[in-house]
């Protein structure tokens, strides 16, 4: 099995989909000459010309409604927002004409566009370049939304996403593009929608997102040796959410904790926590724990930031309060 | 000028009423309909509501037995002057006796943690498991976070094994629970309904249909989970009008077949065995009984039943099948002349068409007042009820 990082996996969805599908193509601020302000579309001019890998101006609105209308006309683009915080300008495009077309026209039309774009603290980026918005998005019915935390899920899910024929929110963590992980040897499309179990355990699920999957996995060894056993699982598709995963390893552990970087306050784990709450309360014998961001702008000084957003202590300690070790 | 705030008539037949406590204190602000004390009657507790706006001037009667009509407080301007005549008329009895002395100290939890209303701190998974297994809650000790009783704490009552934590001292003395209202009815109603010549007739029915239909009515509408009470509310209520001579009353005078089936439901509550009615249940569908249901035996859990709740019933069905009953026998509740008893639906091995089957089988004990109906009136009463549960279509 190959070993790809997590920006690699990315741009290998890209490049594969664009080799065998000549309507694929990319666009996005400075994602040419460049490769994109990560470095995630690097070499890819080079191969494809920049007819197909298309540097834009500086407005998301703009690159956003040029994408959808693309998608309209038949193609399958793969807009870059270069930060997540910039997607508050592409809002208009994405939640009122992306989202919108399909149903008002009748299913005459549809939007199969997908915008990647990446965020996340840990680098000091400050306040206006590393918020978790996924949330934000899996409010707006009409849009799909996938966060995925590893490079085999980050290139089969991409691939996912370009061939569907709705529009995909696609969040990356920053953090996460240098990760290293086992892929397959050719691309296995993932379907959006359906969780991964990263490890199995029997005391208490953790249903965490993107790069707090990875610091739940530390937590759970952990908690291991005290004598807990944790489940973990990603939903990686947050919207449509694999409820009948999430809720079927809850029946089996009795204890939940949902983990994400975003802020806690009306963040996508209390939406995962009210889900849970109704479908398995009877199966329920700790409240459901939430683990997230402090209800702050991020901060620009590292120490502050790391006391802002969690880490595996954080989730640690919510596995050992839902079992009454807290 | 103050205005008198009176015990007031909360259903026929009551001359007096027990002041529980006051929801409002002297010189507080009162709206008018805001809730301003709690009166316990001899057949439920209820809220009263202010019928003035205004400052609650003076509570002439704190607590205790008060006739119906005597002031029990002064609302008015803030300053205003009170007549005396309040506190004195106080129908209570002198307190002669020196008051039962308070234990020094509150008595550690032995038992489970109960909250200021009454309600036990426990896990949903700890409640489903004591339900399906017949366990008190109020029996078991919490270990979980501030005393809540956990799916281990459950475990651990069902095996018998004392908490890991220091077992809990036996008490020395006898404890004194004094009666309440509720509890002198109940006592009073029982004793009289002994007094009449009954007699019982049993039956079973498979419950297969019902339960399916159940299943059905859950999925269609997940929001007004219909029960199997709500089926043998529906179907008793046909029954009682084809039977009419069950829906009945003994009077010394007449037999009174009433026109409607005012079904009453047995309901455990926090103060004790009360029976909410479910009027004209013959002419509600099954998702308008479940909704009435809900509605009156969660109120009956907060104690927040009216009179007219429980008023007028013409037939009780009193359901223990949660509590693995398998069946038993119900006193009848005057004046109604029939009462049935329901005990648990469980997996029976029956004859069926020639060979044997595994079904969920019921047990129904019916309990009539002999005076009112007979006995084949009231088999015949019981068969219906036993094929419409078989084939609830048949009640139709």
């Amino acid at each position: 099995m190959p070993e790809l990082t997590y920006r690699e996996a990315v741009r290998d969805a890209l490049s594969t989909a664009m080799r065998q599908d000549d309507d694929v193509f990319i666009m996005g601020e400075d994602i040419a000459e460049m490769g994109g302000s990560m470095g995630v579309t690097a070499g890819m001019l080079d191969e494809f010309g920049k007819e197909r890998v298309r540097n834009t101006p500086i407005s998301e609105m703009a690159l956003a409604g040029a994408a959808i209308g693309a998608a309209m006309q038949g193609m399958r683009p793969v807009a870059e927002i270069m930060y997540e915080d910039f997607m508050t300008l592409a809002a208009e495009q994405v939640v009122n004409q992306a989202a919108k077309l399909r149903y008002m026209s009748g299913g005459q039309l549809t939007v199969p566009v997908v915008f990647r774009t990446q965020g996340g603290a840990g680098w000091s980026p400050g306040a206006q370049h590393a918020q978790q918005l996924e949330a934000w998005f899996v409010h707006i019915p009409g849009l799909k939304v996938v966060f995925a935390s590893t490079p085999e899920d980050v290139r089969g899910l991409l691939w996912s996403a370009i061939y569907d024929d709705n529009p995909v929110v696609f969040f990356e963590h920053r953090t996460l593009y240098p990760l290293k992980g086992d892929v397959p040897q050719e691309i296995e499309p993932i379907p959006i929608g359906r969780a991964r179990i990263h490890r199995e355990g029997e005391d208490v699920t953790v249903i965490a997102t993107g790069r707090l999957v990875h610091e739940t996995l530390k937590a759970a060894e952990e908690a291991e040796r005290d004598g807990i056993s944790v489940e973990v699982v990603d939903p990686r598709t947050l919207q449509p959410l694999d409820e009948e995963t999430l809720v079927a390893s809850v029946k089996k552990t009795n204890r939940a904790v949902v983990a994400h970087e975003a802020v806690t306050r009306m963040g996508f784990g209390a939406e995962v926590a009210a889900v849970l709450q109704y479908q398995a309360f009877d199966w329920l014998d700790a409240p459901i724990e939430r683990v997230g961001a402090k209800f702050a702008p991020l901060p620009f000084a590292p120490v502050m930031e790391a006391f802002v957003v969690p880490h595996a202590e954080d989730v640690l300690a919510a596995i050992k309060r839902t079992v009454g070790k807290g | 000028m103050a205005t008198e705030v009176i015990l007031p008539r909360l259903g026929q037949g009551m001359e007096s009423g027990t002041i529980v406590r006051w929801l409002k204190a002297e010189g507080e602000p009162v709206e008018k309909g805001e809730p301003l004390f709690e009166l316990d009657t001899d057949k439920v507790t209820q809220e009263v509501e202010a019928e003035a706006a205004g400052v609650l001037l003076k509570i002439a009667v704190p607590e205790g037995e008060v006739p119906v009509g005597q002031t029990v407080a002064f609302i008015g301007q803030q300053g205003e002057d009170v007549p005396e005549v309040a506190a004195a008329a106080s129908h209570e009895e002198p307190k002669t006796a020196a008051p039962e002395p308070e234990p020094a100290a509150a008595p550690p939890a032995e038992t489970a943690v109960v909250s200021g209303n009454g309600r036990i701190k426990a896990s949903p998974l700890a409640r489903r498991m004591a339900r399906e297994r017949g366990i008190e809650l109020s029996d078991i000790r919490g270990t979980g976070p501030d005393g809540r009783i956990v799916a281990e704490d459950v475990e651990r009552a069902e095996v018998g094994a004392p908490a890991p934590t220091t077992a809990p001292v036996p008490r020395g003395e006898v404890e004194r629970v004094p009666l309440t209202s509720i509890r002198k009815t109940i006592a009073r109603r029982l004793t009289e309904a002994w007094q009449i010549p009954v007699f019982q007739l049993q039956t079973s029915a498979d419950m297969t249909r019902v339960n399916a239909l159940v299943a059905r009515l859950r999925e269609r509408d997940p929001d007004v989970r219909v029960t199997v009470t709500d089926v043998l509310t529906k179907v008793s209520a046909q029954a009682l009008l084809r039977h009419r001579e069950v829906n009945a009353e003994f009077t010394d005078e007449a037999i009174l077949l009433h026109p409607s089936a005012n079904v009453g439901l047995a309901v455990a509550a926090p103060q004790g065995l009360v029976v909410p009615v479910i009027r004209s249940a013959e002419r509600l569908s099954l998702t308008e009984i479940a909704a009435v249901r809900s509605d009156l035996v969660g109120r009956a859990r907060e104690s927040k039943l009216r009179a007219e709740d429980i008023e007028g019933g013409t037939f009780t069905i009193s359901n223990l099948g949660m509590y693995a009953v398998e069946r038993f026998t119900a006193v009848l509740n005057p004046p109604q002349a029939a009462i049935v008893a329901v005990g648990a639906t469980e997996e029976r091995v029956v004859p069926l068409d020639g060979g044997i089957a595994v079904r969920p089988i019921v047990t129904l004990t019916g309990t009539f007042d002999h005076r009112a109906v007979d006995g084949a009136p009231a088999a015949a009463f019981l068969q219906t009820l036993k094929e419409s549960l078989e084939d609830p279509g048949l009640a139709l």
